[in-house]
């Protein structure tokens, strides 16, 4: 017998997204279509999101995937004219289901946007905001998760000795972090973060790429993002929309290498337009 | 993507840096298959001076590599190509290394030229120059491939060091026997067998540059698999 070695050393093994076991997936997305008004933004998007990593939405301006970021925790509901039909299940259930509390839901999956948009109120009280209105008081409670949500967020050591200072001293960087400390405080499962770099200088942005990196040992993360290299760089999978459709979706280290679609290929080279 | 799409890059820049890229791996190409058939030519005819003139000329083969490597890397830095265009330097960067090693095989082969072969050790020289052509019509068709960025023919390519391995393999028998019967052409035969040697090498090259096209195309990496696997792409 002539033993056959691997022709690779210790390859990776890759989730196949199109048969993720159900304790594999965070989220499921079936069918989903949306329109404004007579238009339609979304055009049967159909995927599901694993727990525990990144996923990460690209493409260009208008093609879909804020709004379809947006409908993870049913920001849409705001927008008058959007009309949604299909599933999102979180725990096999349904959010858009009749039964569902939007507020609860919300909980359970946090949102942090482009510009960082703190509470004119101190660092601290910022950080634990959530948490006065889920209706918790316990000083010490309150001290720990501010701590614990400040360390996640990889800003405590910068702001330990100021937590009572205004939030709004802080610089752009320091800001987007305290958002998202202020959105894991309440321990969601799931973070959305829409464009969460795009206002920061470069430095920051690597902070809040590493940032990334580690928030998926606690949460499941879905970022939209402009900017393909960070795509590239913190997700581990990638989606690319284009006018409304889900074009490909796949492990982030198959996309920008061998991207399968052609449509893809021209987007990430740069041949789009 | 059946050939090189550059054309269609928002950065005009961009496009012009990965034209630049390739119009030098072509020139490279060029210089390489030159040096080789110049090579080939010196030992046939004994050509004294044609051989020198390979020997100097490597340089400009070195010299060559040394800045496409550059230009790759000032293209990795500064445009952080993806895709396709991630796949194309890395493929540039790899066939320049296996030109350059060709480069230098052929120098070794000029060097053969500036020994001196007795009337009946000419005839050794003959089954050199046989299995010499065959390559470097291997390299033509390689460069070929890459021009065209052409993956049917650079597959078929691909199996030609086959060919070339079986027609070293019997050149070598063919030289062991005549060093056999006459010990005292060992030192010449051994030149022989060394050009024999540096020529099998230039087709294992060969082999990996067309490798490094179906990688740039297809997306596959087809180093180390078998020639079914290759076909069957």
């Amino acid at each position: 017998m002539i033993s056959v070695s691997p022709r690779t050393l210790d390859p990776k093994v890759k989730l196949d997204l199109n048969n993720l076991s159900p304790e594999q997936v965070a989220l499921e997305i079936k069918n989903l279509n949306l329109y404004y008004g007579d238009k339609q933004a979304l055009q049967n998007i159909s995927m599901s999101i694993p727990k525990g990593q990144v996923t990460a939405f690209i493409g260009p301006s208008g093609c879909g995937k804020s709004t379809l970021l947006r409908c993870i925790n049913r920001m849409n509901d705001l927008v008058d004219i959007c009309k949604i039909e299909g599933e999102i299940n979180l725990h096999g259930e349904n959010i858009y289901g009749k039964q569902v509390d939007v507020a609860a839901l919300r909980r359970q999956v946090g949102m942090v946007f482009q510009r960082p948009n703190p509470f004119p109120k101190s660092i601290y009280e910022n950080v634990v905001y959530g948490l006065r209105i889920m209706g918790e008081n316990n000083r010490r409670v309150l001290d720990e998760a501010a701590e614990n949500a400040l360390r996640s967020a990889a800003l405590w050591n910068e702001v330990k000795d100021r937590l009572h200072d205004s939030a709004l001293g802080l610089s752009g960087g320091q800001q987007q972090r305290l958002v998202i400390a202020r959105a894991i405080a309440i321990k969601p499962e799931v973070l959305l973060l829409d464009e969460p770099t795009s206002a920061l200088d470069p430095i920051s942005t690597l902070t809040i790429e590493e940032l990334i990196n580690d928030l998926k040992k606690q949460f499941t993360v879905v970022i939209v993002t402009h900017n393909m290299q960070q795509a590239a760089r913190v997700s581990d999978q990638t989606a690319f929309m284009y006018m409304g459709d889900l074009i490909e979706y796949s492990d982030t280290n198959t996309l920008f290498t061998t991207p399968a679609k052609k449509k893809t290929e021209d987007y990430i080279t740069g041949r789009y337009g | 993507m059946d050939n090189i799409n550059l054309g269609r890059h928002i950065s005009g820049q961009f496009n012009e840096d990965l034209e630049n890229v390739i119009n030098h791996v072509m020139h490279m190409g060029g210089l390489v298959e030159k040096q080789l058939s110049d090579s080939l030519t010196a030992v046939y005819d004994a050509d004294e001076a044609l051989a020198k003139n390979v020997l100097a000329n490597d340089y400009k083969i070195n010299a060559l590599e040394v800045s496409i490597d550059d230009e790759c890397t000032r293209i990795i830095a500064k445009r952080q190509p993806a895709a396709g265009d991630l796949r194309l330097i890395m493929a540039i960067v790899k066939t320049i290394a296996d030109l350059e090693r060709i480069g230098d095989e052929a120098q070794k082969i000029a060097r053969v030229a500036l020994e001196n072969f007795s009337g009946e050790q000419k005839a050794l020289l003959l089954n050199l120059d046989n299995l010499g052509r065959k390559v470097l019509e291997f390299l033509q068709a390689t460069l070929d491939a890459f021009t065209r960025m052409d993956v049917d023919s650079a597959v078929l390519t691909h199996g030609n060091d086959e060919k070339i391995d079986r027609e070293y393999e019997a050149l070598m028998r063919q030289l062991m026997t005549y060093m056999m019967e006459d010990p005292r052409s060992i030192p010449q035969i051994m030149s022989v067998i060394w050009s024999a040697r540096a020529l099998e090498r230039i087709g294992d090259r060969c082999q990996n540059i067309c490798e490094y096209i179906i990688y740039f195309v297809k997306g596959k990496d087809v180093r180390h698999t078998t020639a079914e696997d290759i076909k069957s792409l």
